[in-house]
């Protein structure tokens, strides 16, 4: 892949060259790049939607993809949002200067700024709170050095599941972040989830961050403290009892998202947000039992008693 | 032999629907309740089914309603006060002892009357406040995303799922009684009949102990 970008990269700049050198151009093109640029979205997005456009880290050698599709961002979750609110810098000036580039973007600094922050029902700061205890944060494993909101969630691409949105769609997409780095959980022969009663059934029907994320309160969404495996929630009573931690999460959406396609009687009919088991209480269900029981017994009795009383007004009437 | 016409087509209509919607309940009840077992049905499939059944069973209801206001069939359903304990502990007392001695029925169906006191009290009882209570909870369920986080301090969802369950076992206990206390007429079969057909039949109006028996 990154080859290939790398030839990609590379056909385009000795393309851009020749054509500068054939057309006599070249000092000026490089004037005219030097300078003031534009700062609107649409003028980043003049160069940054280029597909080929990359560059290969001098330190690292791995080359640094400056990609943006233009088309996914502004379906994105900041589409509204000015490239230079998080890129803050000098970046009108080409070549954008070394400091700019140096900035570290900060997701919870920039969203916890905002005017409306401290009306979120989920806050930043907590995200971050909960950040610093996911295995993410907290591994010593080399693999994950450095791991940051990004690994997840491109700010370029990353939305909030809309209402509307198919819920099959959503786990898919949840789960693909999460396997586009554990991509050997789905191998044929991995052991992964072995214990799982209906393992293909749980992965498709809810997102791997039911189980790898400790219980939230009520009314809280998912948490950021992603759970290592052995840490994870094997307690199946968790999603299938009274605590209904799918109805709080994944199911409460898919609620909303039946009642938005499908009009209010179809979703009361199609309602999919009973959890097996979300009704189980082993009291009420041994009482229930229990009495039905013991009332087919009395029942029965009282039938026999009946037939009996029956028979002797029988041998009664034969007596006579 | 005296004959009384106490079944009205639409009320024999909805009580037979109204079995077969308490059947299919039943049955989509328990595979969603006790979801995984062999003779169940699978639990996508109940989910749905037992959705309709419900709501069919809501329409159910409210025709009944209806229909007892707008029609004779709900003075049947009047308590007469007077005489009320007194009608009630003989029909418990014939119930719990009288049967087993071949004593006459307390109660003799009429036009005007076609429950007997304990039948009275356990109909309103379960058609005016168990069957509302359960519709309610079920529908609850299906609009459980509507629902507060919690009522009365617990989570609501389950206090729903609770009382729906409470309420299920509860109509299914009043199920088993009354197909049982149905066969305690002038014959086995005499009310199952005249549920069938609208005609409460019997040999003599004013049977005695030993035809009671029977």
């Amino acid at each position: 892949m990154h080859n290939r970008l790398t030839k990609r990269a590379s056909g385009w700049l000795a393309g851009a060259v020749l054509l500068s050198a054939l057309l006599g151009t070249s000092s000026t093109s490089t004037a005219a790049i030097h300078g003031q640029l534009g700062t609107d979205n649409s003028d980043c997005l003049r160069c940054h939607r280029m597909e080929t456009l990359a560059y290969r880290d001098p330190q690292s050698g791995e080359l640094v993809d400056l990609h943006v599709n233009g088309e996914q961002f502004g379906h994105s979750a900041h589409a509204e949002v000015p490239c230079i609110d998080c890129h803050q810098g000098d970046f009108g000036q080409y070549p954008h200067p070394a400091a700019a580039l140096a900035q570290r973007l900060d997701c919870v600094g920039c969203h916890e700024d905002q005017p409306d922050a401290h009306e979120r029902a989920y806050r930043f700061q907590t995200i971050e709170q909960e950040f610093a205890r996911s295995i993410h944060a907290t591994s010593d494993s080399p693999k994950v050095k450095g791991f940051n909101c990004h690994h997840c969630h491109d700010p370029h691409t990353f939305r909030n599941s809309a209402i509307g949105q198919p819920i099959a769609e959503i786990v898919r997409s949840d789960n693909q972040l999460c396997l586009s780095c554990h991509s050997k959980i789905r191998e044929p022969y991995s052991t992964a989830h072995l214990w799982l009663p209906k393992r293909d059934k749980h992965w498709q029907a809810v997102r791997c961050l039911e189980c790898h994320t400790p219980l939230t309160d009520l009314g809280q969404p998912v948490s950021h403290q992603l759970l290592a495996g052995k840490d994870s929630n094997f307690d199946c009573v968790n999603c299938h009892s009274q605590e209904q931690r799918l109805l709080q999460r994944l199911y409460q959406y898919r609620s909303a998202t039946d009642l938005e396609n499908s009009g209010w009687l179809s979703k009361a009919i199609l309602n999919q947000s009973y959890v097996v088991g979300m009704s189980r209480s082993p009291l009420l269900d041994a009482l229930g039992l229990g009495v039905m029981g013991l009332t087919l017994c009395v029942l029965i009795a009282h039938g026999w008693g009946r037939y009996r009383a029956y028979r002797r007004f029988r041998q009664h009437q034969l007596e006579q | 032999m005296s004959a009384l016409y106490l079944y009205s087509r639409w009320v024999r209509a909805w009580h037979w629907l109204n079995a077969l919607l308490f059947i299919v309940l039943m049955y989509t009840g328990a595979s969603m309740h006790f979801a995984g077992g062999g003779w169940l049905m699978p639990f996508d499939r109940a989910v749905t089914v037992h959705n309709t059944a419900g709501i069919l069973l809501t329409v159910g209801w409210i025709g009944f309603v209806i229909g007892n206001v707008t029609t004779d069939n709900g003075r049947h359903y009047r308590v007469q006060w007077s005489g009320f304990f007194t009608r009630l502990f003989a029909q418990a007392q014939y119930y719990g002892y009288g049967i087993f001695h071949n004593a006459p029925h307390p109660f003799h169906v009429t036009a005007e009357m076609k429950l007997n006191t304990l039948q009275q009290l356990s109909y309103l009882g379960v058609m005016y406040g168990l069957m509302p209570l359960l519709i309610m909870s079920g529908w609850a369920f299906l609009f459980s995303v509507s629902l507060p986080e919690t009522l009365f301090g617990l989570p609501s969802v389950w206090l729903i799922a609770m009382a729906h369950l409470t309420l299920a076992y509860a109509l299914v206990l009043f199920l088993l009684v009354h197909m049982y206390i149905i066969t305690t007429g002038e014959t086995v079969t005499t009310n199952l009949r005249a549920m069938l057909t609208g005609w409460h039949r019997e040999d003599a109006p004013h049977s005695s102990s030993h035809q009671e028996a029977q």
